[in-house]
């Protein structure tokens, strides 16, 4: 295998055992992403794609199957270890934004490397240049983030999961809460990072935002149906069956 | 994380929501305050009561007459009813070798008539000896003279109170005569205030030579009681047990238990009372305590509001790479933060409480270090207890249900 692969995953499976009934989420999940890939994991609600994003971001461990992130196998690691990945390696982006309402953008952007060995001194330049990297002005690090409208907080979000420059990128439905021209210019932001050299997965349900990635890997009923670059993907509207 | 991150994002978290984190705050302000006035309180009446002992003098022993037989039983007659101490006794038990001094006086009470006002007293027959063994000086005057004991004379030395209260606070009252029962009595001297010392008040007796009081007030040649300065004060076991066998001698009993008199030492008295006022206070200030446990279950109560509602926060600094010490860590040091702020305003309050209250009630309040230490390591234990069980919960929740709590 290269060196280049961020993402190895080999037959992953997630079953859920709740009440006496057994959920296969994941149904033997293999995949490769390579470093400075834009891949979207696209699939309807119930397909597994949030159980494969968990997965991927080492915020769970797979049922069964070996999953390695930069190189390193976390199948079998602990809740200490998967949070010390985490920290070093994934930077997320949720469709809620999730930022510290009370607190200024600064913190929010910082507040990563309140949990890293990055000197005090160093965090207020880094989260600085992970601000201007996402094009958030200047005259807005000192507002609440509760001040700022649906675009610049998920621009604060992003800024907040490069400060700790992860390998890997993972963004769960970035542009769902936003307007679809925001939701636009989040995508082109994602595109325009990723020009940068940075590994991005999208994880969504609309063909839209997926086509604005240049792979698409479609999942349903826990088994990729489609791994293919955007060019060549055949991208259905769920639900309709109608083109996109 | 670092400790001034940490502290960072606790004083982020605690004025986030002021009003909350003030109310929470306030119930153990209650709490320490109220413990630490009640012990401020308790040291000061203690302190208060063991100097009006140790101004009575700490090292004087005073033999007291008792019902023949009674001794150490729970039932005692009282010493006025009983007589078998005589002035002899006194004079035997000053020749002994750690005694320095003994003083006989006879007790009745007497009203005291100067003109048209007239004052109900504590009239003491007392000798010579009895200033410098009951360590009270003359303001004015001179004090009995062994030759006024020998004579029978009519004089009287007044507490500086009764003086004031017969004469008015300008009178000069030496060479003044007043009238008490039968006697003319010329007054030679007014005692210093002294205060309450012991259980005698010596600013409102009058004081008369011995042989007066035994012959116009109580009709006899007994005393009611002796009292003894010891040279050394450790050796006041040793002294009360030479002078147990003089006076037993003395009065030719061969059984201790019929003694016909009682020994009462002031260092005991001291240690009895100063027991009996710990006690007290421990009572009060765990009467008080509860009012801590109540405010520390107010603490918990916050936090577990606290992190039911920052669930998704929780999802977030996991998602982004805390542990699960680490959060346990955050929620734990909240909860220890108000506690020591609590702590820190309610001994400011609690010594506010003590001293106003103290005020009221004619203590002085004694805020000790040992008290304000207690309240810090009360106040973080309750913190720590109290915030262990939300930080835990906290702590355990799966990154990917705290993500999507709504």
């Amino acid at each position: 295998m290269s060196s280049d692969a961020i993402i190895e995953a080999a037959e992953l499976h997630k079953t859920y055992d709740g009440a006496g009934v057994v959920t296969h989420a994941l149904r033997g999940v293999s995949m490769r992403i390579d470093s400075g890939e834009f891949a979207a994991i696209m699939g309807p609600s119930g397909s597994g794609k949030s159980t494969l994003m968990h997965i991927l971001g080492c915020l769970d461990t797979p049922t069964s199957g070996t999953y390695r992130l930069d190189g390193r196998d976390i199948s079998e690691l602990d809740a200490h270890e998967l949070a010390l990945m985490r920290r070093e390696t994934v930077g997320f982006v949720f469709q809620a934004f999730n930022l510290l309402p009370r607190a200024t953008v600064m913190r929010n952007v910082a507040l990563p490397m309140l949990y890293t060995r990055v000197p005090a001194d160093e965090r207020e330049d880094r989260a600085a240049a992970a601000m201007r990297s996402v094009g958030l002005e200047e005259s807005l690090w000192t507002h609440r983030s509760n001040e700022l409208s649906g675009g610049q907080m998920q621009r604060v979000a992003i800024a907040r999961a490069l400060v700790n420059d992860p390998s890997l990128v993972l963004a769960d439905e970035p542009t769902g809460n936003l307007d679809t021209a925001t939701g636009d210019s989040v995508m082109e932001l994602f595109a325009r990072l990723n020009g940068e050299g940075r590994t991005i997965v999208l994880i969504t349900h609309e063909p839209d935002i997926a086509q604005k990635a240049r792979r698409v890997v479609r999942i349903q009923d826990g088994e990729i149906v489609e791994d293919a670059a955007t060019a060549d993907a055949e991208i259905r509207a769920y639900g309709s069956g109608g083109e996109a | 994380m670092r400790i001034c991150d940490l502290l960072a994002e606790t004083l982020h978290s605690l004025t986030s929501n002021k009003v909350r984190s003030g109310l929470t705050i306030l119930g153990i302000v209650v709490g320490i305050a109220s413990v630490i006035a009640m012990l401020s309180l308790g040291a000061g009446s203690q302190a208060s009561i063991e100097s009006s002992i140790q101004s009575a003098g700490s090292n004087l022993l005073t033999v007291m007459p008792s019902a023949a037989g009674q001794q150490g039983a729970g039932f005692r007659m009282a010493a006025g009813n009983v007589q078998s101490l005589t002035r002899e006794d006194a004079e035997a038990l000053a020749g002994i070798d750690l005694i320095t001094g003994a003083a006989a006086s006879a007790q009745g009470n007497a009203q005291i008539v100067n003109k048209d006002v007239n004052a109900n007293a504590q009239l003491l027959g007392v000798t010579p000896a009895y200033a410098e063994i009951n360590n009270v000086t003359v303001h004015t005057g001179a004090f009995i003279s062994e030759r006024d004991d020998r004579s029978y004379a009519q004089v009287v030395v007044l507490g500086s109170s009764l003086a004031e209260d017969l004469f008015g606070t300008d009178g000069d009252p030496v060479g003044q005569r007043v009238r008490s029962g039968n006697m003319l009595l010329t007054v030679i001297g007014v005692l210093e205030d002294k205060g309450v010392s012991g259980f005698t008040n010596v600013d409102s007796a009058a004081l008369v030579p011995l042989s007066t009081a035994q012959r116009y007030v109580t009709g006899s040649e007994y005393v009611s009681s002796i009292t003894l300065a010891v040279a050394d004060e450790e050796q006041m076991d040793a002294a009360e047990n030479a002078v147990e066998t003089m006076l037993l001698a003395r009065h030719a009993i061969a059984d201790p238990d019929y003694a016909d008199f009682r020994i009462q030492n002031m260092a005991d008295m001291l240690e009895t009372v100063s027991t009996v006022t710990g006690t007290f206070t421990t009572l009060l200030a765990a009467i008080a305590g509860i009012s801590l446990l109540v405010g520390g279950i107010g603490i918990m109560n916050m936090m577990l509001t606290t992190v039911t509602e920052r669930t998704r926060e929780i999802g977030l600094r996991k998602a982004i790479g805390a542990d699960d010490d680490v959060i346990s860590l955050q929620f734990l040091a909240e909860s220890v933060m108000l506690t020591l702020v609590g702590g820190a305003v309610g001994v400011l309050a609690g010594w506010g409480i003590g001293t106003a209250a103290g005020a009221v009630l004619g203590v002085d309040a004694l805020v000790s270090w040992n008290a304000i230490a207690l309240a810090a390591t009360v106040s973080a234990t309750i913190g720590v207890v109290f915030g262990f069980y939300p930080a835990r919960r906290a702590a355990r929740m799966s990154p990917i249900e705290a993500l999507r709590y709504q």
